[in-house]
């Protein structure tokens, strides 16, 4: 990573962290938080594929749908941001997904690096936290904060470890 | 390539070119490792990460796309089975962004493999047997890069085998399906591939993954569509290719040998496989998923010795149970050292080429090594 993506990885995980705590501090107004963020990520995304077409995939067999993917995209940021009632239930539904198969893909690691004799533990109590978050958004589907407040947790780990990622110093030693 | 071509057909390249019966095993053991030498693996026996050489399946779903991710995989990838053939090529009006990865894209004869066997003379038949792995798979892998990437590696969903016969060659679609607990059938042209995947970084885009096994098969031959190469179709001949890298790597090792002074690319020791061309042929045609009982026959024949079964767990007692000074002197000490220098020689000619995707190089201060005469660098 050059300075310049560290500066900016920490600052966006920091930016990010103070969020999630704000939504966990007040999970009744931190739905409207949840919507802002979903609508700037899709927003984002649809600018940085619409980059991403120009850059890259314009070069490449059948690159075009990337262009439209971006315009659609960058369309349905905008909109999200301009709904104030979106049924939470589809937030939770997206949680659900995003936990699961998580949770999943860690367990077969974990049994995976068992097998090959390496260390195991720790993947699966992040597997089995991830499931337990996928459970607790089924359990509690009808409450909103619930959801709130899974998604600030979300959020905040995905944050650590971005900021944790930028801090690395990938350093080899090498021999020549 | 597979361990048919990794383990028993480098056995044979060694003994044709020169090496007796045990130089043979401890070759294309180490060659074959390279495909299983996986973190995990070394996690397990204590032994450097920095050396491995490949990445489990998991591995990978497990391993964050972001950008130190990403450099993981390719310096993985690159330097150990997609060996990039031209780090300078030039293509008109496209950004550096796109460049370099098109600069990745593997291929045989390329600067890099005059490179690995330059490092690897005069080192162990480990390093032997690494870049004996790389060299060979400049020719399976052809045509698709080390590092993940939807612009480069994706293909579109026809392919054609090309199927000779009495009258000529004919084509069969290729039918593609996305379930690996399922076996290819070569029989009716059903294989399994990736799954298509629009990000441009995930794991799904690293290598030949769309064309699925195709280019570890020796028999086939068959056409299609890359993303990268302008609407234009490429036949890839695996027969041709893999009879190509067999009488390379009998040229790689003769050099390495000293029996050769210099070594060429775009050389060839056809002279020395030439009295065993129809059998080499014969099998590298046949329709089979993996060819090692007919390399193996071979093998023992030219050798007479019986060569034993690749086992992944033969040396690491032996490893483990060493203290961690005189490592280097046990048979994984020595692979895991020469893997480090060659994926070092790799991403550092990436590097010095422009190109950041094996990641960030400085110099922090180079130390000599009396007891190996090797010169360490620390990269930060």
């Amino acid at each position: 990573m050059t300075k310049l993506q560290r500066v900016r990885e920490i600052i966006t995980g920091i930016i990010t962290v103070l969020i999630a705590l704000l939504m966990l501090l007040e999970p009744s107004e931190g739905y409207t938080a949840v919507i802002g963020i979903l609508s700037l990520v899709y927003t984002v995304r649809g600018i940085s594929m619409i980059i991403y077409y120009f850059t890259m995939a314009r070069f490449m067999v059948g690159g075009r749908t990337a262009l439209y993917i971006g315009i659609i995209m960058f369309d349905f940021g905008i909109l999200t941001g301009t709904l104030t009632d979106v049924p939470h239930f589809y937030v939770l539904l997206y949680l659900i997904v995003i936990h699961a198969f998580s949770g999943a893909i860690e367990m077969m690691r974990a049994s995976e690096s068992r097998r090959y004799g390496g260390a195991w533990r720790l993947k699966l109590g992040h597997s089995i936290i991830d499931i337990i978050m996928a459970l607790l958004c089924i359990v509690f589907l009808s409450r909103l904060s619930v959801a709130v407040i899974i998604y600030a947790i979300g959020l905040m780990y995905s944050s650590v470890l971005r900021i944790i990622a930028a801090c690395r110093r990938t350093k080899f030693v090498y021999i020549q | 390539m597979q361990e048919d071509f990794h383990y028993y057909a480098t056995y044979c390249a060694a003994y044709l070119a020169g090496y007796d019966h045990a130089e043979c095993m401890d070759i294309c053991y180490s060659a074959q490792f390279v495909d299983l030498c996986s973190a995990t693996l070394l996690s397990k026996i204590k032994a450097p990460a920095a050396a491995a050489t490949t990445q489990l399946q998991l591995e990978m779903m497990d391993t964050r796309t972001d950008v130190i991710g990403l450099q993981n995989i390719t310096r993985i990838w690159s330097s150990f089975h997609f060996l990039p053939k031209d780090l300078k090529a030039s293509h008109n009006r496209r950004p550096k962004v796109y460049m370099n990865k098109y600069r990745l894209i593997c291929g045989p004869n390329g600067e890099l493999v005059k490179r690995t066997a330059e490092l690897a003379k005069g080192k162990s038949l480990q390093a032997a047997g690494i870049a004996m792995h790389v060299i060979a798979d400049t020719w399976a892998h052809a045509y698709f890069a080390g590092t993940p990437s939807l612009v480069i590696n994706n293909t579109t969903d026809d392919f054609y085998e090309i199927i000779s016969g009495d009258e000529g060659e004919t084509e069969r679609k290729i039918h593609f399906r996305h379930s690996t607990s399922t076996p290819d059938d070569p029989g009716n042209s059903i294989y399994s591939n990736s799954l298509f995947q629009r990000n441009e970084n995930t794991i799904m885009n690293l290598g030949h993954g769309r064309a699925g096994h195709l280019p570890d098969y020796s028999f086939i031959k068959y056409r299609y569509m890359p993303a990268w190469n302008d609407y234009r179709i490429i036949v890839k001949d695996n027969p041709s290719d893999y009879w190509n890298a067999f009488c390379q790597l009998i040229y790689a090792m003769k050099y390495l040998r000293y029996d050769i002074g210099e070594f060429s690319t775009g050389t060839y020791s056809y002279d020395i496989a030439a009295p065993y061309e129809t059998r080499i042929k014969t099998i590298l045609g046949k329709r089979q998923i993996k060819a090692s009982d007919d390399w193996k026959a071979f093998g023992e024949e030219l050798s007479g010795e019986k060569i034993e079964d690749f086992d992944i767990n033969r040396y690491q007692d032996e490893y483990m149970s060493t203290s961690a000074e005189n490592r280097h002197d046990t048979f994984l000490g020595k692979f895991t050292d020469a893997a480090i220098a060659h994926k070092s020689m790799v991403c550092h000619e990436i590097y010095s080429s422009g190109n950041k995707l094996t990641g960030f190089e400085k110099i922090v201060h180079s130390v000599n090594d009396n007891r190996n005469g090797l010169f360490k660098k620390k990269h930060g």
